[in-house]
């Protein structure tokens, strides 16, 4: 027999070595790729809180839309309703600008009406609302995790 | 005659004892020496002793691949220079940008040579593709080379994109605002994709020093090694190819039909699968010095390009990053502009399955060509259908990129470059 050639038969014990070194391999393998690809997902985030204080509810007068920088929110008043627009294109991300009655993305002309629905353009999804509550201290508060219809407002 | 003065100081220095355990052969005078050179040599040994007269001429290949090659040696140089001043941090990282233009001795220099070899990086690599193509270069046995060159293309552009971020200007910022959004269109994993590229929702401090690891490291380590098989595959698969007339390679024996019970020695198993460079010995000449000459000169000659773009044009540098307000219109680096204007139409269909079947494409390539003709020769006869429908697509890519680079003004409407925008008024 040639020494160097392995054995075709393979018996029993053989087989669950190999059977269970390669699962143990393929385990090693996979776990590690797994352990990679979770470190790389942030579970604390740097950024501004999603949930955060616009100010009083005298600060917005009747009719106006105050466009909030930090946030990149637009907050819309009118008589004593508010609601909170997010200002972030549905597009590729550019911040929209106020025009007129409504919105305008400078960066590849998507055209919004007051609503955030979307008039023209490449933009796919209406700008979307964000939920607004009035907390404890008599603050607007806002919450970037719950989105709202654009017909659901914060009456005072 | 006496011979210049230099050169018989190093031939002294090669005689020395420290001369001659540093270099096994000296500057060689014989075929035999320019043959052992070669092979003694770390750094001459990827390239073969001897190389056929076709792989030389520069209408051949047009040195492009090895331009390629040298301006990512350019580019890990300065690289490395500026990563002793830069630091990724969103506080930092304008005013580092800042000093290199102003107070660090030859600091403008370097940035101006590292943004301008980038930018000839991505078009000379392109145009190597190019020349791969249309001289049929891909087919068997340079099949995966074509592939790893696939990869390396997206390599290329995989560390101009996150180069781009660094100097966190606002051409910068936006960049990579809408650079990364397209990516969320990806079907399933788009929006997971997005917020583990960024390390979170949206382009901040935490994507600064993501795309900052990827660009000094990650990107660079894997190019690096790419490169590194990539070349030696040219040699291991019979040098560059060429026309049978031109003396090919030997027919290939490939190592299953090679009877097992004999014992090999290794040159002969080196040889089994390798198609052997050609045989007759009218069609080579030595590689030193006429390979290594040409080597050195073409280098010399891209140095001296990317310096003289450095010394007369300054890399740009806009405004520091301003999350609120997008420069209008806002762009992504140029060869992504042929990809944002497909965007503006339809983001999914632009951004995703495009791109998505363009590289599929390019990868399986050389497998689904299965005419074995025209390998060579450029525009070769035989290929007129694979030249047509590659030629097809890259035309229609170069208009809309000049498209998306040029007539695209403010809210990317249709803007004539010779014509001044209009005024934009904005208000919030
Ligand atoms: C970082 C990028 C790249 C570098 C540094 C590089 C380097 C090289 C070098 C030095 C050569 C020798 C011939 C020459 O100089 O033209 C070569 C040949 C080759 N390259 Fe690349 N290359 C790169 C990207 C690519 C790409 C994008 C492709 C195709 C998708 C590709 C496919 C090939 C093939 C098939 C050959 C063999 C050509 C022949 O035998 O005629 N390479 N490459
Ligand atoms: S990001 Fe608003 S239109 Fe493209």
């Amino acid at each position: 027999m040639n020494p160097i050639a392995p054995d075709k038969h393979v018996s029993r014990r053989g087989f669950f070595e190999l059977t269970l070194g390669w699962i143990a391999a393929m385990f090693a393998v996979c776990a590690s790729a797994v352990g990679a690809v979770r470190f790389l997902v942030p579970n604390v985030l740097f950024e501004p809180s999603l949930v955060f204080k616009a100010g009083k509810p005298e600060d917005f007068p009747d009719g106006s839309v105050t466009f909030l920088e930090e946030e990149r929110v637009f907050l819309v008043r009118q008589g004593n309703t508010f609601r909170c627009l997010s200002a972030i294109c549905t597009h590729l991300g550019c911040t929209v600008n106020r025009t007129g009655q409504g919105y305008h993305c400078p960066c590849h002309g998507s055209v919004f009406d007051d609503q955030g629905g979307v008039k023209s353009g490449p933009a796919p999804r209406a700008l979307e609302w964000f939920l607004v509550t009035l907390s404890k201290d008599s603050r607007l508060l806002v919450d970037k995790n719950q989105r709202v219809n654009s017909d659901k407002y914060l009456v005072l | 005659m006496k011979e210049f003065l230099p050169k018989r100081i190093w031939q002294w220095f090669e005689r020395t004892r420290v001369g001659r355990s540093i270099f096994r052969v000296g500057l060689p005078q014989s075929n035999l020496e320019r043959a052992q050179a070669m092979v003694s040599s770390f750094l001459l040994h990827m390239q073969p002793a001897k190389v056929n007269r076709h792989s030389l001429r520069a209408s051949y290949s047009f040195g492009l691949g090895l331009i390629s090659l040298y301006l990512f040696l350019i580019l890990t140089f300065t690289g490395v220079l500026l990563m002793f001043y830069y630091v990724p941090s969103t506080d930092h990282a304008y005013n580092v940008m800042k000093d290199l233009q102003f107070v660090v001795s030859a600091g403008l220099i370097m940035r101006n040579m590292h943004r301008w070899a980038a930018h000839l990086m991505v078009i000379f690599v392109l145009l190597h593709m190019c020349r791969v193509f249309y001289t049929g270069a891909y087919k068997r046995p340079r099949e995966f080379n074509w592939v790893l060159g696939v990869g390396l293309f997206l390599l290329t552009l995989g560390l101009s994109f996150t180069g781009y971020l660094l100097p966190w200007d606002q051409l910068a910022y936006w960049a990579i605002t809408v650079g990364t959004n397209i990516a969320a269109y990806a079907p399933y994993i788009g929006p997971e994709l997005k917020y583990v590229m960024l390390g979170g929702n949206a382009v901040g401090q935490e994507a600064l020093i993501r795309f900052y690891a990827l660009h000094v490291i990650v990107l660079p380590a894997i190019a690096g090694f790419l490169i590194a098989v990539h070349i030696w595959r040219v040699r291991k698969d019979g040098g560059l190819s060429r026309p049978d007339e031109a003396g090919d390679t030997v027919q290939q024996v490939e190592l299953s039909q090679l009877p097992t019970s004999k014992t090999y020695g290794l040159m002969e198993l080196a040889r089994g699968t390798t198609p052997q460079v050609g045989r007759n010995p009218e069609d080579e000449v030595f590689a030193w010095p006429h390979l290594i000459f040409r080597e050195l000169l073409l280098f010399l000659l891209v140095v001296a390009a990317v310096l003289f773009l450095a010394v007369f044009w300054n890399a740009p540098l806009e405004e520091l990053a301003n999350p609120v307000h997008p420069p209008n219109p806002a762009k992504a680096p140029w060869y992504f502009l042929g990809l944002q204007e497909l965007v503006s139409y339809s983001a999914f269909w632009g951004g995703v399955v495009v791109p998505g079947v363009l590289v599929l494409a390019l990868v399986l390539l050389p497998y689904l060509d299965h005419n074995r003709k025209g390998v060579g020769r450029w525009f070769a006869r035989d290929r007129v259908v694979a030249n047509t429908i590659f030629t097809v697509c890259l035309v229609i890519a170069i208009v809309l990129t000049i498209i998306g680079t040029l007539f695209r003004g403010p809210n990317w409407s249709w803007q004539e470059p010779w014509k001044k925008p209009p005024a934009v008024t904005e208000s919030h």
